[in-house]
């Protein structure tokens, strides 16, 4: 059997180090390397790393092991605020010798209009009630969608929401509250916290593809026909034929 | 995401009935808690868990958010809210009726940090401004109202032949008595002649310091309550069978 040069498991890495992944912003990189777990709801965590065993006394080490969530793809057009489903087993009758069967745990949705101060818009969204709760925490649904890190935020429209509103603050002169100076003046202090320029605020959130397109958009130039730089040399050569010719004419006056 | 509305609400439609009907059969769960009925075994140090096995994959059911008791929302008033407060009170409202009442219709805002300082120095000006800027409280109001219709009488046991004096004290002590209205000295005003025998007389009652309500007081000899009730009743009975008589 052939060897790879580089193992498979290293190719998704190793792609962003190549063609046009390798010229994307920084900024847009740093954030995709971003693998912090997100918030735990679904399970609770220790918190601790040595605990005393219930049983013996002893102190022992102890680890967190998250349970897995499968998030799916309606979860991007909502806020679920990190719910999901928990696919897996349970026993029946919460007893370790019947027989085990399967179970799919699912969070209960909500159809709720909620209102954006920066965007000046109402947006009817799936939430849970978790999401609401997250809300009331963050003091608003703008500090919310702007507090909240994607792995915690997990949807796709919210960081599409993020990015709206981020490029709503940095371009603040024209887009923000353009009728209603005073308004614009209040809003733009609440959220002053969160501002980014505009180059940043335009990468927040989007997905691979996405980003790759945008760069694709950015680089392309539409070809150009080779006759056009062939009359340009042309005209250059006979610029220098003509420049020379007058300066030997008046070395000789 | 706008193109497939349509087609949505249709389906949203029919999925409310099938929901209408198995709904008691569904279990509708809020956030959920599992937790493993195997322990995983410990791995190494900086080391994913060792998460093989099947049984890792077995949960129990710890609880569900939904049914734990809910907490009160904590909200800033910015209106006066009949049965609840006035402008800058801190209240705790059930989530629902903060969020889908207070919240939307603009009645209420988030404590946060910023919103809190700005009312307590609202509050600082309220009570420290100068006379034309202060505004008199919601609280305030009401025991105006409360004072505008209501009357003071005071009875005094006096032994016959004797003086008495109606001091400041004994009307204040009337009124926490009498009404359930905490009159400090400085806030009362009586008459510039001393009162000394039984009649009407009236008394200015300032309420914080703004507003100044002109109160009647009826002084009269003491009157035990029991004695007071049994000839109410009395006057009752009377009342009523001149009454039975003639019809």
């Amino acid at each position: 059997m052939p060897l790879h040069k580089y193992p498979p498991r290293l190719w998704e890495a190793m792609k962003l180090t190549k063609g046009i992944y390798a010229r994307l912003p920084q900024h847009y990189l740093k954030s995709l390397q971003d693998t912090s777990p997100p918030t735990p709801v679904h399970w609770r965590p220790l918190g601790v790393k040595y605990r005393a065993n219930p049983k013996t006394g002893h102190r022992e080490r102890v680890q967190d092991v998250p349970i897995p969530v499968y998030y799916p793809p309606e979860s991007q057009d909502g806020l679920w605020g990190g719910e999901g489903w928990i696919c897996g087993y349970r026993y029946t009758n919460n007893d370790k010798l019947s027989p085990r069967v399967k179970k799919t745990w699912k969070p209960q949705l909500f159809k709720k209009e909620l209102y954006s101060e920066i965007l000046d818009q109402k947006f009817n969204i799936t939430v849970t009630a978790h999401t609401l709760d997250l809300i009331d925490a963050a003091y608003g649904f703008d500090f919310y969608i702007l507090k909240t890190p994607k792995q915690d935020l997990n949807s796709k429209f919210g960081m599409d929401l993020k990015r709206a509103m981020l490029l709503r603050l940095a371009r603040r002169d024209t887009e923000l509250y353009p009728d209603d100076p005073s308004r614009k003046e209040k809003i733009y202090n609440k959220y002053k916290q969160f501002e980014v320029p505009a180059e940043e605020a335009e990468w927040v959130g989007l997905s691979i593809e996405e980003a790759v397109e945008k760069q694709r958009l950015l680089e392309h130039k539409d070809p150009e026909p080779l006759y056009k730089s062939c009359v340009e040399n042309l005209v250059k050569e006979l610029a220098l034929q003509k420049l020379s010719e007058p300066q030997v004419v008046e070395k000789k006056d | 995401m706008f193109a497939r509305a349509p087609a949505r609400c249709v389906l949203q439609g029919v999925c409310d009935c099938l929901r209408a009907q198995s709904f008691s059969l569904s279990a509708r769960t809020n956030t959920v808690v599992v937790e493993r009925w195997w322990q995983v075994p410990l791995s190494k140090e900086g080391r994913p868990p060792r998460l093989y096995s099947r049984r890792h994959r077995v949960y129990r059911f710890v609880e569900d958010t939904k049914h734990q008791t809910q907490e009160k929302l904590e909200l800033l008033l910015t209106q006066t809210v009949p049965k609840l407060g006035g402008r800058g009170d801190t209240v705790f409202v059930k989530k629902s009726v903060g969020r889908n009442k207070l919240l939307a219709e603009g009645l209420a805002v988030y404590p946060s940090p910023e919103n809190k300082e700005m009312f307590t120095e609202e509050r600082r000006l309220l009570r420290e401004g100068k006379r034309e800027d202060r505004i008199q409280t919601r609280t305030g109001q009401l025991t105006v109202d409360f004072l505008k219709q209501s009357t003071l009488e005071i009875g005094i046991q006096t032994a016959p032949q004797q003086h008495f004096l109606l001091t400041k004290e004994i009307v204040c002590r009337h009124f926490l008595r009498k009404l359930g209205v905490v009159v400090p000295l400085h806030a009362l005003t009586l008459p510039d002649e001393p009162i000394t025998q039984f009649g009407d007389f009236w008394c200015d009652v300032t309420v914080n310091g703004l507003d100044t309500v002109r109160v009647q007081l009826i002084v009269g000899p003491y009157v035990d309550p029991r004695k007071k009730k049994l000839m109410k009743q009395e006057g009752a009975a009377t009342e009523n069978t001149p009454d039975s008589d003639t019809e």
